[in-house]
């Protein structure tokens, strides 16, 4: 169980970070791909200018909130498989 | 229209009144703050008891500084859009604490992050590290004062270096009255007021100026762009190559991560659940107030296109908009906001220096001290940095946000991957840190345009940022770390189980595994690959 909330640990680590990074450097992507710089406008700019500046707002709350709702999740898994750890082993809580 | 040789307000009673009703809510607020001041808890951390959306305003707060308020739209203003992406990215300061390592020291229940160094590798590096802190403290407080200079300027139409000393008087003012890192409801209640300040009046600005978007002034500005893209047509253009673009991850995502009173803001949460929840709260606010600052910037380059006026204090943008278009006491609220952001963020530098050479340092030196005496002691070197960035910011650079950017770039080249590699690998060591952050600090310093100008890498405002040199110092620093670690372990060196344990502990687990967190492949792979960006950086700009 420690085994497996432990590599969850890692692995929704270098998710979120991936996620946040696409939402913090979306102009990047932009730079790297210039095609995409010609996709039109939105709500009056320059799809280029408008998106980074949606996902550095709004998309990084929605990460956050993805982030908030599994790492919590995850601490809860931690804290169960140190529990159980501590019920095999014979051994009480703090 | 003709441009006034300066921009002041006229009616300074009115201003007077403003600023000051308000700053009296502030001092209220803080000296309610030092009377629940009871314990070091209180002092440093709020007493551990802060909710989420408090905490995530306050967070937001003590990282929107006058680089927010004032610095942002004076560089779109040269720039234009590139300095809007290269701002955007900073939203990722605090959600990266919180994922990488802040969770893990509120298990600590750690003040800074110089307590974690200290328990990971020792003292000796908590020294090193404790006092590049303290060195780019100074530089962040350096960009504050040039701010608060120029605000106090068009405040009381007097000259800046007598508006230098008004913004000293004033920060010591705010100090002694009880304006503490604890006073977390005074810095959630200043960013509502920075927000507001922010972002209404420009809804009045943009009135003037013809959008039918006023109503949001953050992101309805799209009617304006044909207007803006016919007087500048490159307004909107990516300008710069991919190069330019990724070297912000290293010198400007990864510095701001290791800034000792952003961390405490992640400590000071009531709990790890509610920490996370206060970066959405963070998030959300700083993303207003962010969006405000480019619709500002935007303005600014509208203004001078349609008016043909050109600022010759770009940081004054913000201002000098609401004085040209707003009533008199709209501007003097927009004052009052910026005043707020200087010596809140002002506050939080100083209070950072003070503890480190107080509690960090000192607590190293001379464990045997009185904590009163270190604590005085503290006080003394929070002085003297604050004299430092004083006699500097006498000397201003072009824009307020130079010696801040340079900052960054310099704390994630000596104590970022100390502390992210500290909490991710079992491997990392006491004396590679030593060594990397030492090496890699210095060669920041010596390659930057602002001490050697004959040895800089890069050039023009990417190089006085710190852009083209943390380009190479700061992936350096990370494979340094990594390589060296590897070595010294293997001469026999290598980290004690004590210095093990703590990185399980502070994940969480009530048991020790040597295989958690002591990969041997990955930290090779960082290793050449930080290589290889280092080598990319020392290529010509």
């Amino acid at each position: 169980m420690k085994e497996k909330a432990y590599k969850k640990e890692i692995l929704v680590t270098i998710v979120f970070i991936i996620f946040y990074m696409l939402m913090g450097h979306t102009a990047s992507l932009f730079v790297l791909f210039p095609g995409l710089q010609g996709l039109g406008e939105m709500w009056g700019f320059p799809i280029h200018y408008i998106i980074p500046v949606l996902t550095g707002w709004f998309g990084m709350v929605i990460v956050a909130i993805f982030a908030a709702i599994v790492c919590n999740k995850l601490d809860d898994e931690i804290e169960a498989a140190n529990r159980a750890d501590e019920a095999a082993s014979g051994k009480g809580g703090e | 229209m003709q441009p006034p040789q300066v921009y002041v307000i006229t009616e300074l009673w009115t201003a007077i009144i403003i600023v000051g009703g308000m700053f009296a809510l502030f001092y209220l607020m803080g000296w309610i703050g030092l009377k629940q001041t009871t314990s070091t808890d209180d002092l440093y951390a709020a007493g551990f008891k802060v909710g989420a959306l408090v905490n995530g305003l306050a967070m937001a707060s003590t990282w929107a500084s006058l680089a927010t308020f004032l610095g942002v739209s004076a560089l779109i203003l040269k720039l234009q859009v590139p300095f809007v992406y290269l701002w955007l990215q900073w939203a990722l300061s605090i959600p990266l604490i919180t994922l990488l390592y802040g969770t893990s020291m509120r298990r600590m229940k750690a003040y800074t992050p110089c307590t974690f160094i200290k328990a990971r590798y020792g003292n000796p590096s908590t020294i090193v590290i404790a006092c590049w802190m303290i060195l780019v403290m100074v530089m962040y407080a350096l960009g504050q004062l040039i701010g608060l200079g120029q605000t106090f300027e068009i405040l009381f139409a007097v000259k800046y270096e007598t508006a230098l000393i008004i913004s000293g008087i004033v920060v010591i003012g705010y100090m002694v009255a009880g304006g503490m890192m604890g006073a977390t409801y005074n810095a959630a209640f200043q960013m509502v007021v920075m927000t507001l300040t922010m972002i209404v009046p420009m809804g009045w600005v943009m009135k003037v100026m013809g959008s039918s978007g006023w109503w949001m002034p953050p992101l309805a500005y799209g009617d304006m762009v044909p207007s803006m893209l016919k007087m500048i047509p490159t307004f909107f253009d990516t300008k710069y190559d991919f190069r330019w673009y990724f070297s912000l991850i290293p010198a400007f995502t990864l510095g701001p991560v290791a800034l000792p009173h952003l961390a405490a803001r992640v400590f000071t949460s009531a709990s790890l659940k509610s920490a996370r929840w206060a970066v959405v709260w963070f998030l959300f606010f700083l993303g207003a107030l962010f969006s405000g600052t480019y619709v500002v910037g935007f303005a600014g380059n509208f203004f001078q296109a349609t008016t043909g006026i050109v600022i010759k204090k770009p940081d004054q943008i913000t201002l000098i908009l609401q004085l040209v278009y707003s009533p008199q006491w709209v501007a003097a609220f927009v004052l009052a906001g910026a005043i707020a952001a200087g010596v809140s963020t002002l506050n939080g530098n100083l209070m950072a220096i003070a503890a480190l050479a107080g509690s960090d340092i000192l607590g190293i030196i001379a464990p045997q001290m009185d904590a009163k005496k270190r604590l005085r002691i503290g006080f003394v070197v929070l002085a003297i940095g604050g004299l430092v960035a004083m006699i500097l910011s006498f000397n201003p650079p072009t824009f307020l946000v130079t010696s801040i950017l340079w900052a960054f770039g310099l704390l994630a080249s000596t104590a970022t991957p100390g502390i992210l590699l500290g909490v991710w690998w079992k491997q990392a060591n006491k004396y590679a840190l030593l060594v990397s952050s030492t090496i890699c600090g210095a060669m920041f310093i010596i390659i930057s345009p602002h001490v050697i100008k004959s040895i800089v890498i890069g050039k023009g405002l990417p190089a006085a940022l710190g852009m083209s040199g943390g380009l190479v110092t700061i992936p350096l620093s990370f494979s340094l770390f990594i390589i060296l670690s590897i070595i010294f372990n293997k001469m026999g060196y290598a980290p004690s189980q004590e210095e093990k344990a703590v990185l399980d502990r502070i994940h969480g687990w009530n048991d020790y595994r040597e295989d958690r967190y002591n990969g041997k492949v990955w930290p090779w792979v960082v290793a050449v690959v930080c290589l290889v960006i280092s080598w990319w950086g020392l290529q010509p700009w």
